[in-house]
C-alpha cells in the first residue's frame, strides 16, 4: 500500500509538470499581451520593450518555463505582472473558498443522486422511477448559470433577501485577509445557492451512472442470498448493494472535479466569490502569465491528489481490491 | 352639537398633519449629516492593481481620489475649487501658476502636505522612468519649484488652457504623493497595494486591497476638511454579472453601484423602484472605428505606413460610416433610444462639442453609388470584419445592427468576436482589424482625446497619418480665449466628421446606483467618484 501510495504520488511530478508546461506554453501562443494591459495609456514601444525585459518576456519561451520551474522549486510562484501581488498569497486566500464550495457541491450531488439513484434501481419502470431519471436529465441539460440565476431570483430577489446574493462569509479559522467576516451560519448561507447550482448538474450524471450500477448489482447472487438470510431490505439495500455499486461511482466522482473547477468559474462569477475560479478567469482573460501558472498547478495538483485519494477508497469499499 | 364644535378643530388638526407629511422630504433634504456606518460599493470590473500613476482602469482612479488629495477639485458644472491648494493664480501670458496650499494638510502617515511634496510629485511624474499615466498630459510643463512651504509655481513651456482640468480630473486628477513614501517603497509595492506604501492626503486611508475580491477604506481622522468624511468604512466589492449586481442591490447587500450597464437600467428601475438612477452627458463616444493604414513592412507599430486594403477609401468610409449606418436605429435597438445618435468625434456631453450628424445622414442609396464609384458592387462585393468583444454585452447587438445595415447595402460584415485583451492589443499594438466596435475613454474635453486620436498617440487605432488632426489639438489646446477655442473645436469636428478617421456611432450613457439611503452623493460620470460628503440614513 505504501509502495502504491509512493508510487503515484511520484506519478504526480511528471503529470504535473507536463500540465504547467502545456498551459505555459498556450498561454503565451494565444493572441494577448500582459504587458498593453499593464502599461495602459501609458505604452509606447520603448516601454514595453522595457518591461518585457523586466519581466523576461523577451525570452524564448522554453527558458521563461525553466527559470519559472527553478523559482517553483524554491517556493516562490512569482507575482503578478499586473498587480506585482504575490501568486501563491493570493492563491493560498482563495483556495479554502474554492475547495469548499466543491466539497459541498459534491455533497449536494450525492444527497440528490444517492436517494434517487436506489428508488430508481428498486422502483424499475415505475412512475417513481421515470421521476428519478426525468430530473436527472433536467439536471444535466440546465447549466449552472442558468440555474446559479434561478436560484438568485428566487432566494435573494424573491424571497426578500432570504439568502445573500453574493460575496461571502468565511470559515471560522480560514481567512487570510485583514478585513473579512467569518461564521458557520454565515459561510452556510453564503455556500448554499453556489453548491446547488454547481452540484445539481453532477447530481444528475451521478443519478444515471448509480442507478444502472444498482440496478446491475441487486440482481448479483451475494445480494440474492442476503435476501436469504433474512436481512431486512434497508441493510440489504444500503450495506450490500450500494456499497457495491458506488465503485464506479466513486471513479466519476474523482474525474467530475476537473469539471467542478471549470464550473466553478462559472459560479464563482455569478455569485461573486473569492474563489480561485474567479482569480483564473481573470488571470486568463488579462493574460497575466504567472497567476495563470498558479491556477494551473494548484487545479492540476488538486485534481491528481483528488484522484489518488479516489482510488484509495476503493479499499474500504470493496476489501478484496489490494494494491501493490 | 359637540361634534359639530369639534369639527373644525379635527379638520384644522388634520390640515397641519397633512402639511407637516407634505413638509417632511424637504425636511429630509435639509437633514444634517450622520457620522458613521459602512458605505458598500459594488465595482463591475476588476481593480486591475493599485499604483495611481501607472495602473489602468477607471476602478482604481476611483478608489485613488478617495485615498489622495490634489491641488485643486472640481464641480460637476466645471468650476475648480480648492482641494489641497486654499487659492492659486495665473500669470497674465498663463505661463506661469502660483498655488498657495492649505496648512493642514497631511498625508496618512502624518506629515504634512507642503510644497516639496506637490514638486516632488510633478517630477515624479514627468520622470519617463516612472512610467506614468498622466506624464502625456503634461507636455506644457517646463518646471514645479518651491517658493516657500506653502507655495509653489508650475511655469510653463507655452500657454495651455487645461492645465487646471489636468490637476483637477484628467484620469483620477494630479493626485499628491508623499516624497518619503514614495521613495521607500518600490513600485511593486505600489501595485500590489500595500497599505503602508500608498500614502495619501485623501479623507480615506488604505485598509486592505484584496485582489478581484474587496478594498477597504477608513475614514482619516486627520483630513484637512473638517466634519468629513461621514462614513467610518467603504468597502468595495468586485461584482461584474449585472443580475447579482442587482439581486445583492434590491436585497440591500450593497449601497452603490459605481458602474451599470446601460442594458440593465430598466431592470433596475423595476426593480427597486427606490433606487437612484443617476447619468448625466454622454461624454463617452461610442465607436466603429475603421482602420486606415496598415503597416507596409509587416511590422505592428511600422511608422512606414501602407493604406488599409478597404478603408484607406475615403469614399467606401464615408459609404459604410456616413450614410451606410442608420445610427438612430443602432441606439434604439441597442440603447432603447436612451442615448443619442452621433457621428462627430468628440461625445454629445463633451465641452465644446458640435453636432454634426447632418454631415452623415443615413442614405443608402448613396452608400451603393459610393461604394460603386470606389470599384465596389455586385461583381465585386464588398466584405470586412468587425471585430467586437465580451466585455459589455452593447457591443455586440450594434455589431449585429451594423452587420444587417451593411447588409442593407451589399456590404458583408463579419463579426469576430474576441475577449477584451484580444481587443485591446489589436486595436492598440496596430494588430489586423477592418473595424471594431467599442466605446472609448470618457471626455470632459476635446484636448483630452488627442492621446486616442493624434497621428502620434500610442493609441492612434486607426493608424492615420493626417497631422492637421495634431495641429488642431495643438491650436486647441494653447488658445486661452475660450470663444476662439471653440472656434477651433468646431472647424476640428467638422473636418474630422469628413475625413473619418474616426468614426462615432453615439454617446454612451453611463449610471451609478444608489440606495435611497445614500444621501449627498455627487454624480460626475467616470471623473469623480468621489465619497467624502456620503452619508447613511439608515
Amino acid at each position: 500500500m505504501r509502495v502504491y501510495i509512493l508510487r503515484r504520488l511520484l506519478q504526480i511530478i511528471p503529470t504535473v509538470l507536463m500540465i504547467t508546461l502545456v498551459v505555459f506554453v498556450m498561454m503565451r501562443s494565444i493572441p494577448g499581451d500582459p504587458v498593453v494591459a499593464l502599461l495602459g495609456d501609458a505604452y509606447t514601444e520603448e516601454n514595453a520593450i522595457k518591461v518585457r525585459h523586466e519581466y523576461g518576456l523577451d525570452r524564448p519561451i522554453l527558458v521563461q518555463y525553466v527559470i519559472w520551474l527553478g523559482k517553483l522549486v524554491q517556493g516562490d510562484w512569482g507575482a503578478s505582472i499586473l498587480s506585482g501581488r504575490p501568486v501563491l498569497k493570493d492563491v493560498l486566500a482563495r483556495l479554502p473558498v474554492t475547495l469548499e464550495l466543491i466539497a459541498l457541491s459534491m455533497v449536494v450531488a450525492l444527497a440528490i443522486a444517492i436517494p434517487a439513484a436506489i428508488i430508481g434501481a428498486l422502483r424499475q419502470n415505475t412512475w417513481a422511477d421515470y421521476a428519478a431519471t426525468s430530473i436527472a436529465m433536467f439536471g444535466v441539460s440546465v447549466p449552472e448559470f442558468f440555474l446559479g440565476v434561478l436560484l438568485l431570483l428566487v432566494f435573494s430577489v424573491g424571497l426578500g433577501g432570504l439568502l445573500p446574493s453574493s460575496g461571502w462569509v468565511y470559515l471560522p479559522g480560514t481567512c487570510q485577509t485583514v478585513v473579512c467576516a467569518a461564521g458557520l451560519w454565515g459561510n452556510t448561507q453564503h455556500v448554499l445557492m453556489p453548491a446547488v447550482a454547481l452540484g445539481v448538474g453532477r447530481a444528475a450524471l451521478l443519478t444515471r451512472l448509480l442507478r444502472a450500477s444498482m440496478l446491475e448489482v441487486i440482481r448479483t447472487e451475494y445480494v440474492t442470498t442476503a435476501r436469504a438470510k433474512g436481512l431486512g431490505e434497508r441493510p440489504v439495500v444500503l450495506k450490500h448493494a450500494l456499497k457495491n455499486a458506488l465503485i464506479p461511482t466513486v471513479t466519476v466522482m474523482g474525474l467530475q472535479v476537473g469539471f467542478l473547477i471549470g464550473g466553478a468559474i462559472v459560479v464563482e462569477t455569478l455569485f461573486a466569490m473569492p474563489g480561485l475560479g474567479t482569480f483564473g478567469i481573470d488571470a486568463i482573460i488579462a493574460r497575466d502569465y504567472q497567476q495563470v501558472q498558479g491556477f494551473a498547478l494548484v487545479t492540476a495538483l488538486a485534481f491528481v491528489v483528488i484522484n489518488l485519494i479516489v482510488d484509495l477508497t476503493y479499499t474500504f469499499l470493496d476489501p478484496r481490491i489490494r494494491y501493490a | 352639537m359637540r361634534t359639530r364644535r369639534y369639527l373644525p378643530t379635527l379638520g384644522s388638526a388634520l390640515i397641519a398633519l397633512a402639511a407637516l407629511l407634505a413638509m417632511l422630504p424637504m425636511a429630509a433634504e435639509g437633514q444634517a449629516p450622520k457620522r458613521g456606518g459602512i458605505l458598500k460599493v459594488a465595482y463591475g470590473n476588476e481593480i486591475l492593481g493599485m499604483d495611481f500613476y501607472t495602473t489602468p482602469g477607471y476602478e482604481m482612479a476611483w478608489v485613488a481620489m478617495n485615498v489622495g488629495c490634489g491641488l485643486v477639485s472640481i464641480t460637476p458644472e466645471g468650476k475648480f475649487i480648492p482641494d489641497a491648494a486654499e487659492s492659486w493664480q495665473a500669470s497674465p501670458d498663463g505661463l506661469l501658476f502660483t498655488f498657495k496650499l492649505k496648512k493642514n494638510v497631511l498625508f496618512h502617515d502624518g506629515s504634512k502636505v507642503d510644497a516639496a511634496a506637490v514638486k516632488f510629485t510633478f517630477d515624479f511624474v514627468l520622470d519617463p522612468a516612472n512610467r506614468s499615466n498622466m506624464r502625456q498630459f503634461l507636455g506644457a510643463v517646463h518646471s514645479v519649484e518651491v517658493v516657500d512651504p506653502l507655495t509653489v509655481q508650475i511655469r510653463l513651456k507655452q500657454p495651455y488652457a487645461f492645465l487646471m482640468h489636468v490637476l483637477a480630473v484628467y484620469r483620477m486628477g494630479m493626485i499628491i504623493i508623499s516624497p518619503a513614501v514614495t521613495q521607500k517603497y518600490s513600485p511593486e509595492d505600489r501595485r500590489a497595494g500595500k497599505p503602508e506604501a500608498l500614502v495619501g492626503c485623501g479623507p480615506f486611508k488604505l485598509v486592505e486591497w484584496a485582489k478581484g475580491t474587496h478594498l477597504v477604506m477608513d475614514r482619516f481622522d486627520k483630513y484637512f476638511e473638517p466634519g468629513l468624511p461621514y462614513v467610518d468604512r467603504v468597502v468595495i466589492r468586485t461584482i461584474k454579472d449585472p443580475v447579482t449586481q442587482m439581486a445583492a442591490f434590491k436585497a440591500g447587500e450593497i449601497d452603490f453601484i459605481a458602474d451599470l450597464s446601460a442594458d440593465h437600467v430598466d431592470t433596475m428601475r423595476a426593480q427597486s423602484p427606490r433606487a437612484q438612477v443617476m447619468s448625466g452627458k454622454e461624454t463617452t463616444p461610442m465607436v466603429a472605428m475603421m482602420k486606415v493604414t496598415v503597416p507596409a513592412d509587416g511590422k505592428p507599430m511600422s511608422k512606414d505606413r501602407a493604406p488599409h486594403p478597404i478603408f484607406s477609401d475615403i469614399r467606401v468610409r464615408k459609404a459604410v460610416a456616413c450614410y451606410g449606418m442608420d445610427r438612430k436605429e443602432i441606439v434604439k435597438i441597442a440603447y432603447k433610444g436612451a442615448a443619442t445618435p452621433w457621428a462627430g468625434i468628440i461625445p454629445p456631453g463633451t465641452m465644446d462639442t458640435v453636432d454634426v450628424n447632418h454631415v452623415c445622414p443615413y442614405d443608402p442609396a448613396k452608400a451603393k453609388a459610393l461604394l460603386a464609384e470606389a470599384g465596389w458592387g455586385p461583381q465585386k462585393p464588398l466584405t470586412f470584419e468587425l471585430m467586437t468583444n465580451t466585455e459589455k454585452s452593447v457591443f455586440n447587438v450594434i455589431a449585429t445592427v451594423i452587420k444587417e445595415q451593411m447588409a442593407r447595402i451589399g456590404v458583408t460584415a463579419n463579426i469576430k468576436l474576441v475577449d477584451k485583451t484580444t481587443w485591446l492589443v489589436t486595436s492598440t499594438q496596430d494588430g489586423v482589424f477592418d473595424m471594431f466596435v467599442e466605446d472609448l475613454a470618457s471626455l470632459l474635453t476635446v484636448d483630452q482625446n488627442s492621446y486616442l486620436s493624434a497621428s502620434t498617440a500610442a493609441w492612434n487605432h486607426s493608424r492615420h497619418t493626417d497631422t492637421k488632426i495634431d495641429d488642431f489639438y495643438a491650436r486647441y489646446a494653447r488658445e486661452m480665449d475660450p470663444a476662439k477655442r471653440k472656434a477651433i473645436a468646431k472647424e476640428f469636428q467638422e473636418y474630422s466628421v469628413d475625413k473619418l478617421y474616426w468614426n462615432t456611432i453615439s454617446g454612451s450613457p453611463f449610471y451609478q446606483v444608489a440606495q435611497p439611503w445614500m444621501k449627498d452623493y455627487v454624480y460626475q460620470a467616470e471623473f469623480k467618484v468621489v465619497y467624502k460628503k456620503v452619508w447613511l440614513d439608515k
